[in-house]
């Protein structure tokens, strides 16, 4: 294990941006859509040429670019990641993003990949699997990564510490930055009653380094975080609380099912970035 | 079950079988019914995570068995080969051989070779870059001794045999396609490249000379083993026109000498 990196300056001035999606590329292609910064799926880019490379090498000369990975599971008990890492490598190398993140869950067993962010229990020996692997992330794409909080449907029992001191605590040991998913929260906070505010207050303020804002779908089950829909009002409250404890951080608008038409992402992008002024000058 | 690798082991459980669910229940807060309920949500977020990228990779086969019956099909493969990889770009290679032994498509008898084609289009879509090859080029490295040169394809490129119609197939089932949508399944055999112009993929039926020349080039031939297979398939086989239009169309993106690749394989 490498020592922690030192955190690096958070980028100022990116202001709130949107995750590009295929339905969106011609409009990238063709004009200059107002945004501050551009979010991808790094897994959809993980090919060696192709159509989709050739749109994010045309956004990428135009817009900061943040590359988001979904696949790398870090939280899994069984390691077997070093594949997909170096295609990550290959793509951060090629791109120069703004930020690389992935997320705080697990999703690998017994050589099956689940495909999807499972959530981890909030213990000692989880966290010190986490700070491990987050480490060796660092060390092998020579730079400090962020690491999102997930939606959970469920939550363990075994778990010693909430989730925002796992978190702030696994930022402390790593040196990572953390992407703060204010949408997230809210989910947790509605599906079993985690503190959203208090996660919030459990991070140190200078450690988050993006923010994620979505919607999320409500079913009889739970609340399901489908990145589906406008950003609900209770989320927007919890994202003027963060502002107001860790400053004007770059927001994301993350949109990936029902996709609108581009507009209606700049309208909610427009609304972060309102927030985002008024937290500057207050 | 307090350490991390049985809390993971027994999610897993849950996550691949109903069945299993009532075991790793325990390891949850709340009542067993409701957290079964979101257990079965995760379930349902797996299962739906592997159909959308199987469709993904197979519009056609989607729309040759419409999305319903898809997605059992896809639930069945699941159950068979889970995924192994991060990526889902990666996951459904083996879906032909899959829909071969399926009882519930063998009425679909060329649905096995259709799924094979849609896995090279995928493949393709990922594939690296080539620069087209100017065709001053090509006449300058032919006008050394042919016999000692072998061409080079671009990466995206493959080739396909099958006994039914897939370029037809293909053809029908693009986006935009209004013509007639008869299709002769007894046309005879069908001899595919699958090759990406710039960004888009494609399908184009080959004659059989031109498909053993390009089978025997991506077998690492010379040109002159690759022609003699194309004459020994069609006697009045073009090379020149065949040359002329693949350099046009990217499938032929270079000349190597023949020496020049013995040494990169032994240093290799």
């Amino acid at each position: 294990m490498g020592a922690a990196p030192v955190p690096a300056p958070v980028p100022s001035g990116l202001g709130a941006g949107i995750g590009l999606r295929a339905t969106h590329y011609r409009e990238f292609l063709e004009g200059r859509p107002a945004t501050g910064w551009l979010e991808v799926h790094s897994e959809n880019y993980f090919g060696t040429g192709g159509y989709d490379l050739h749109v994010l090498r045309h956004v990428r000369s135009r817009y900061p670019v943040s590359l988001h990975g979904v696949g790398l599971a870090l939280g899994s008990i069984e390691d077997g990641a070093d594949r997909h890492v170096a295609k990550l490598k290959r793509l951060a190398d090629a791109i120069e993003p703004v930020f690389v993140s992935e997320h705080i869950c697990w999703g690998r067993a017994r050589k099956r990949h689940f495909n999807d962010l499972l959530p981890l229990p909030y213990t000692r020996p989880a966290l010190a699997l986490m700070a491990a692997r987050v480490e060796q992330l660092q060390d092998a794409l020579g730079r400090r990564v962020l690491l999102e909080n997930v939606s959970a449907y469920l939550a363990y029992r075994a778990s010693e510490m909430t989730e925002g001191e796992f978190v702030a605590e696994l930022a402390r040991r790593t040196g990572c930055g953390v992407l703060l998913d204010v949408n997230n929260l809210y989910v947790n906070q509605v599906n079993h009653g985690a503190d959203a505010l208090a996660a919030i207050h459990a991070i140190p303020t200078g450690a988050v380094a993006e923010i994620h804002l979505a919607g999320h779908l409500v079913t009889n089950a739970c609340v399901i975080d489908t990145h589906g829909d406008r950003v609900v009002e209770p989320v927007w409250r919890l994202y003027e609380a963060a502002l107001a404890r860790f400053g004007a951080v770059p927001t994301l608008i993350e949109w990936d099912t029902d996709i609108p038409p581009l507009e209606v992402l700049l309208a909610e992008a427009a609304r972060a970035q309102s927030l985002m002024s008024e937290c500057a000058y207050a | 079950m307090r350490d991390l690798a049985s809390q993971q082991h027994a999610f897993a459980a849950a996550l691949g079988s109903a069945a299993q669910a009532a075991a790793a229940a325990p390891l949850f807060q709340g009542a067993p019914d409701a957290v079964l309920d979101r257990l079965a949500v995760y379930r349902g977020n797996v299962t739906a995570n592997a159909r959308k990228a199987l469709a993904n990779a197979y519009p056609i086969v989607v729309k040759i068995v419409c999305d319903e019956f898809f997605e059992a099909l896809a639930r069945e493969y699941l159950r068979r080969h889970p995924a192994t990889s991060g990526d889902l770009n990666e996951y459904g290679s083996a879906l032909a051989d899959f829909t071969a032994g399926f009882p519930d498509t063998q009425d679909l008898p060329y649905l096995p070779d259709v799924a094979r084609m849609e896995w090279l289009l995928h493949r393709a879509h990922y594939a690296a870059d080539a620069a087209p090859l100017d065709p001053g080029g090509l006449k300058a490295a032919l006008a050394q001794d042919a016999t000692q040169l072998e061409l080079r394809l671009a990466p995206a490129c493959a080739l396909l045999e099958s006994r039914w119609p897939l370029a037809r197939l293909w053809e029908v089932h693009q986006d935009g396609y209004d013509g007639a949508f008869t299709v002769d399944f007894d046309a005879g055999p069908d001899r595919i490249l699958v090759h990406r112009p710039r960004y888009r993929a494609e399908v184009t039926a080959l004659g059989a000379g031109a498909f053993r020349l390009l089978e025997r080039t991506l077998a690492n031939g010379t040109i002159a083993e690759a022609l003699e297979a194309a004459l020994a398939a069609e006697p009045d086989f073009d090379l020149a026109g065949a040359l002329r239009a693949w350099v046009e169309a990217g499938v032929v993106v270079g000349v190597n000498g023949k020496k020049l690749r013995e040494q990169e394989v032994i240093t290799t």
